[in-house]
């Protein structure tokens, strides 16, 4: 039993949290709140050149071939200056994709590109009225010869706009819930029967309704064997998921810092307002909730290493990580009174994005379904 | 990183379990966390884990300790005592044996951490009163320098083992004119000892705790534990033993577990309660929550067995969590029995055959006992955040 970091972890940390003091303080995440784009290319560029994006890959692919430990420790980081990136999405989800399920020759293709920052591919999962699960798609893939044609519509497509590709879940055979017919696609989001409809979502980031009207998708760019993606999207999702969660406790993290730091500082009553029990119990109810949601998203991530059962953790981690964060930015931003609530206060940009993030990837109410099928198993029909 | 217990662990958890099995009985079973010391059987099963070492693992030879230490063998020994509602021995030795080791005259060592590790005495720790709560360093019973004697007079409260424990350990005031931090100081006194008057106290959960009256009560002045006047520090550092070895997890998750078999095997208006979405939200919540409850138990055993690393914080974390997740998830699994959660025991048709209304009862104990979640918060607002006294 040992919790404590490797050097190379305490040095992956340490690099991350001065690099991004400096190239990616929390007024990068304002600025592009009004951006075209939602991200910056060129600090993107800086964390490929860093090794980020391909962390979790293979070195043959030209990445690090670090864990989901390591990724945790990176994720953090960047949910501490609520780094606004593709990281997730086309490094770990659809980069994951390719690596898991495409064919040697698309990884070869497709990864270098991926690791190196040059091409930033989106994901395409969730549909309108289903829940963040890649049983319940529904957008078909109908073979036309070696091509394929999609349709279908996804939802909360993040950085579809300024995505070189996306990579897109669709059906080429049976129907939900099955997990046997789903299959992996390289979209192009400028093609001409594709329509991205903006999404205008509370922590103002760039999501997206995309409409697939008969895409042509040639066989280069259905990846891997159709029909059979369910394991490689499995593993990657579970994958991301934590990425997610750490995140998340790393920005819960820093709006604790905020308010406890505000405390110490604001007098109200001729005495510091974190003198006052009622303000302390917060804090200290908070910081407990952040270190033991740190601690499971940690477990959740050593628990994807070693290649344990891995889904009941995962799903207790998003559940309890989302609500953790949430909690954090409303009672941070409580604390910090009506100044907390001013649209230039980071406060602001912690409180939209701690019930987005929430709501993320699966929200508390998805992920319990799950816990409950686990320990009480599915429900009679 | 590594969230495995070592081979070596996971072969002495095998062997404290095979014990269990072989020498767990109804009559050793308690219904409560760490449950006392109180009876003959109970004694008895302790003395024969003592005979097998595990009580001294960890000391010094010199103590009649076995040397050997695996860091986390207390915590696995505890851990499945917990599990089979066992008299745990966290209390003897988290709180006596590690403070006379810390501060103790040689003389105490001596006479008392051998009798302990042998399982040959027991103990009661005494230093809540009338007007010393929460607010515990207002302690107000008196020593006097008499001779060769302290002279005490004074009340103590909540005596939980007094009835049938050999020696108390106790807090008082030595200084009455210095602040009130800084005139206690902790002494071992026998029991019984002419002029002290026990009143026992029954709790709402059946256990029994008792008032200590001390009448000129005497007490050899060997038997002061460390320096005068410097109990406060050795006392705090000891109640951050008796929360860790009072918050194992172990009893909320078996209590958990319990309840999630009760649900997969009830009908309710001729359905499977088991697939109401309702049970069902409600069982998944409370899994988040006794799982994040393991997590601060285990972040609390990393840090504790760092060396001479007092986890003062971790362990008010531990209690904290311990005590709201115990009171959440009693009220819900009750909620979820509805009428049948208030039918106690011995009624038929009692759910657990009442247990969990004992639960219930018991949460509160725990929100309270040992520093509260309330205190618990006030040591971790103060000491991790830093934030000013209030």
């Amino acid at each position: 039993m040992d919790m404590e970091f490797t050097e190379e972890q305490r040095a992956l940390q340490t690099t991350a949290r001065s690099f991004l003091a400096t190239e990616c303080p929390t007024s990068v995440a304002r600025a592009m709140e009004t951006s075209e784009s939602g991200f910056s290319q060129e600090l993107w560029q800086k964390m490929a050149d860093l090794g980020w994006l391909g962390l979790v890959h293979d070195a043959d692919a030209g990445g690090a071939g670090m864990g989901n430990v390591e990724l945790a420790v990176l994720a953090k980081e960047l949910g501490r200056v609520l780094c606004p990136s593709p990281y997730i999405p086309s490094a770990i989800l659809a980069g994951g994709a390719v690596a898991a399920a495409g064919t040697g020759e698309q990884k070869q293709r497709l990864l270098p590109d991926i690791i190196s920052g040059k091409t930033v591919v989106a994901f395409a999962l969730q549909e309108e009225n289903t829940y963040f699960d890649a049983r319940s798609v529904n957008a078909t893939a109908t073979a036309n010869g070696d091509a394929y044609v999609l349709n279908g519509t996804k939802m909360f497509v993040e950085f579809a706009s300024a995505a070189d590709r996306v990579l897109v879940v669709a059906r080429t055979a049976g129907a939900p819930p099955a997990s046997e017919g789903l299959a992996l696609f390289l979209v192009n989001p400028n093609d001409v029967n594709v329509r991205l409809e903006p999404l205008s979502t509370v922590s103002r980031d760039r999501q997206f309704q995309m409409v697939l009207d008969g895409v042509r998708v040639e066989a280069d760019d259905v990846i891997g064997t159709p029909g059979e993606a369910w394991s490689a999207l499995e593993g990657v999702i579970e994958r991301g998921v934590v990425a997610l969660c750490a995140y998340m406790v790393g920005a819960a993290e820093r709006i604790h810092e905020m308010a406890t730091d505000f405390a110490k500082e604001r007098v109200q009553f001729n005495r510091p307002i974190g003198s006052f029990q009622a303000i302390q119990h917060y804090l200290a109810q908070s910081i407990t909730e952040i270190l033991a949601a740190d601690t499971t998203v940690f477990y959740a991530a050593w628990t994807l290493d070693e290649g344990l059962p891995s889904r009941e953790i995962v799903a207790k981690t998003k559940s309890f990580a989302g609500d953790t964060f949430r909690k954090a930015t409303d009672i941070g931003t409580q604390i910090h009174g009506g100044i907390g609530y001013d649209e230039s206060m980071d406060t602001s940009l912690f409180l939209r994005r701690g019930k987005q993030l929430q709501l993320s990837m699966g929200s508390t109410g998805y992920w319990e379904d799950v816990i409950a099928d686990e320990l009480l198993g599915p429900v009679e029909a | 990183m590594d969230f495995r217990f070592s081979e070596e662990e996971e072969a002495f958890r095998k062997d404290v379990q095979e014990f269990i099995a072989e020498e767990m009985t109804d009559e050793i079973r308690s219904k409560w966390l760490g449950g006392l010391l109180d009876t003959p059987v109970r004694q008895e099963f302790v003395t024969k884990m003592s005979k097998r070492g595990w009580l001294a693992m960890g000391f010094p030879e010199e103590y009649g300790g076995s040397g050997k230490s695996m860091p986390l063998a207390q915590y696995i020994l505890n851990d499945e005592l917990h599990k089979a509602q066992a008299p745990i021995v966290g209390k003897n030795l988290g709180v006596v044996v590690n403070t006379l080791l810390h501060h103790g005259s040689d003389q105490l060592k001596q006479e008392f951490i051998p009798r302990i590790l042998r399982n040959e005495i027991q103990w009661a720790l005494a230093y809540t009163e009338p007007e010393a709560g929460s607010d515990l360093a207002n302690m107000q019973m008196r020593a006097e320098l008499d001779g060769d004697e302290y002279v005490l007079n004074g009340t103590k409260r909540f005596i939980t083992s007094a009835h049938f424990a050999d020696y108390m350990w106790t807090g008082v005031r030595t200084d009455p004119d210095a602040a009130k931090h800084q005139g206690i100081s902790l002494v071992i006194i026998d029991v019984p000892t002419e002029g002290m008057t026990l009143s026992p106290m029954n709790t709402i959960i059946g256990e029994q705790t008792n008032d200590v009256f001390f009448d000129n009560v005497r007490v050899p002045k060997e038997r002061l534990v460390g320096e005068l006047n410097q109990g406060w520090r050795y006392i705090t550092e000891a109640l951050t033993y008796e929360r860790f070895a009072m918050t194992s997890f172990a009893p909320t998750i078996r209590k958990f577990k319990r309840l999630i078999e009760w649900v997969k095997t009830t009908e309710m208006n001729g359905k499977p309660m088991k697939d109401d979405p309702v049970v069902r939200r409600k069982i998944a919540h409370l899994a988040v929550l006794v799982e994040a409850g393991r997590m601060i138990d285990l972040r609390c055993v990393c840090e504790a067995v760092r060396p001479d690393y007092v986890p003062v914080n971790e362990a008010a974390m531990n209690k904290m969590w311990g005590g709201i997740v115990e009171t959440v998830l009693t009220d819900e699994a009750l909620d979820i029995m509805g009428p049948y959660g208030y039918l106690w025991h011995n009624g038929g048709h009692a759910p657990m055959d009442g247990d969990m209304v004992d639960d219930y009862l018991w949460a509160g104990h725990q929100r309270v006992a040992a520093a509260g979640v309330d205190l618990s918060k006030n040591i971790i607002a103060r000491r991790y955040l830093g934030l000013p006294a209030s």
